[in-house]
């Protein structure tokens, strides 16, 4: 029985200040696992690409790159706008150069950014809002090491932004409405709202006195669905409305 | 908040509201346990642990001596395939063309690469003695290579993984596996018992549980964890009204 209406207490109690938790935690874990994750990530924005590299548009070697650039490193050939490319590495920066002549591309105009970005973009009838170049980043959405990036604007469902590197040339962040919104919900379900990191001490706190305070919830549901303790319960109650109303009746009789 | 509970008052009968609160308390109480201990554990865990790199080092690079480099026009003029991509990468310390035949978004997408040597112009198959020796160069303890199995997709330890892969498989304590692309003879990742350990974990906390013949996908995008995040957030709604109820009633009182 103390069990019982200590369980009430406690569970009441605790659940005062950790239930407003419980109930981010079921509404942000809600939204991202009904949010497809490939939708999120804004796979589905982008067109898959096609093309291939013609012998022909290679007239500069990897051999005539290293000369010239001796400290290169993870050299590739690709495309860019359907030109053949050479990208590296060097001293941690990207640098694009043509695999035509080796003249170096990079940093990338506005116009050859807002491009890349039309070309990646699944929905061709989309028209672009807004195109802006970014040397330093404090957006959540954004990792500095991706700096200088163009930041292209669709004007679409959700508004969605490519970015697009200034020294690579690549596609290298996708970002919408939902993503943010995702980002914010698990920023809010990891209760750390800064670095978004799970091991936090706020959260350890604070899910420990989840736990208990669940423990207490589940011996209320034991006594409120056991069979043995309803039956109980429907006496007792019975029983209590007896006792109300003897007194009742004896201030009656007294009068 | 106070207008809110007078709102829904009217729409539902708090007695409905409680009676809910205890019923659904009985559907999700062991999966809530589950999460608010899987999450205590995500917070302790040793997340250095959870990576599986345990035995990991850095693949040794050896300077290219670019006077011998292929031109790549050649090298695209040879293969079969078109390309649209040539990285010049390393393979146990020697210089090789990976290239790209067909490429996905992201590195564990389906892909078609091959890989020729960059000096000689030869095909470079990763059969299992390549596939092993490069395992063994990306591992640092002192275990030998046990088995070397080729494995396709869906592969437990890396469960988004979309391409065939070589599992090399060594003989220390921690179990360690190493996988191979079997196509680009790139090191996908390691895996080991304390990485499986915390996937076990993951499985649980995003309900990604192999049932009525669907498989794990390594994801919380499951019809499983759809409904029981819905009915959880009707369980913390029914418990946030009620705690409002209560505080309303002034039931919350220090004695």
């Amino acid at each position: 029985m103390s069990l019982h209406r200590n369980s009430r207490k406690y569970h009441k109690w605790l659940m005062l200040f950790i239930g407003l938790q419980f109930v981010v935690w079921s509404v942000s874990g809600t939204y991202m696992v009904l949010m497809d994750i490939d939708y999120i990530h804004g796979d589905s924005l982008v067109v898959e690409q096609k093309q291939t590299i013609a012998p022909e548009q290679v007239s500069y070697s990897f051999k005539q790159l290293l000369t010239e650039h001796p400290q290169a490193k993870k050299i590739e050939l690709g495309l860019m706008l359907n030109k053949a490319v050479y990208r590296f590495s060097q001293n941690n920066e990207k640098v694009t150069v043509s695999a035509q002549d080796g003249q170096i591309i990079s940093p990338i105009s506005e116009g050859i950014a807002t491009e890349i970005a039309k070309q990646n973009y699944d929905d061709k009838s989309v028209v672009i809002s807004s195109v802006k170049l970014i040397t330093e980043t404090s957006l959540r959405e954004l990792s500095a090491r991706h700096l200088p990036v163009w930041r292209v604007d669709f004007d679409d469902f959700a508004s969605p932004s490519f970015y697009i590197s200034a020294d690579s040339a690549l596609l290298v962040t996708k970002r919408h409405s939902f993503w943010r919104i995702f980002d914010w919900m698990f920023a809010f379900h990891v209760m750390d709202y800064v670095d978004e990191s799970p091991d936090n001490k706020l959260l350890r706190t604070v899910s420990i006195l989840a736990f208990v305070a669940s423990i207490f919830g589940l011996v209320l549901t034991y006594y409120r669905l056991a069979p043995a303790y309803q039956k109980r319960r429907k006496g007792k109650s019975r029983r209590v409305k007896l006792s109300e109303r003897k007194p009742r009746g004896a201030a009656n009789e007294k009068k | 908040m106070k207008k809110n509970n007078k709102k829904t008052s009217k729409y539902f009968k708090l007695s409905t509201i409680k009676s809910l609160h205890k019923w659904l308390s009985l559907l999700v109480f062991i999966q809530l346990f589950i999460w608010l201990g899987t999450g205590i554990f995500f917070n302790w865990m040793d997340h250095d642990k959870a990576s599986g790199n345990h035995y990991r080092q850095a693949m040794v690079k050896q300077d290219i001596e670019h006077i011998r480099l292929l031109d790549p026009q050649a090298v695209l003029i040879a293969s079969h395939l078109p390309a649209s991509e040539i990285n010049l990468v390393q393979r146990l310390g020697q210089p090789y063309y990976l290239l790209t035949h067909d490429k996905g978004l992201y590195k564990h997408f389906d892909s078609d690469f091959s890989l020729v040597d960059a000096y000689t112009g030869v095909t470079l198959e990763i059969d299992k003695t390549v596939a092993s020796a490069l395992a063994r160069a990306s591992y640092n303890g002192t275990a030998k290579v046990s088995t070397v199995l080729a494995v396709e997709p869906p592969i437990e330890d890396f469960l988004k993984e979309q391409n065939s892969l070589w599992q090399v498989n060594f003989s220390d304590e921690l179990e360690t596996s190493v996988y191979i692309n079997a196509s680009s003879g790139r090191l996908v990742g390691h895996s080991n018992e304390d990485k499986r350990f915390v996937d076990f974990f993951f499985m649980l906390h995003f309900m990604d549980y192999p049932l009525f013949g669907q498989d794990a996908v390594g994801g919380f995008n499951n019809w499983q964890i759809s409904i029981f995040a819905i009915l959880t957030l009707l369980f913390c709604l029914t418990g946030l009204i009620w705690t409002l109820e209560l505080l309303i009633k002034g039931r919350y009182k220090f004695k």
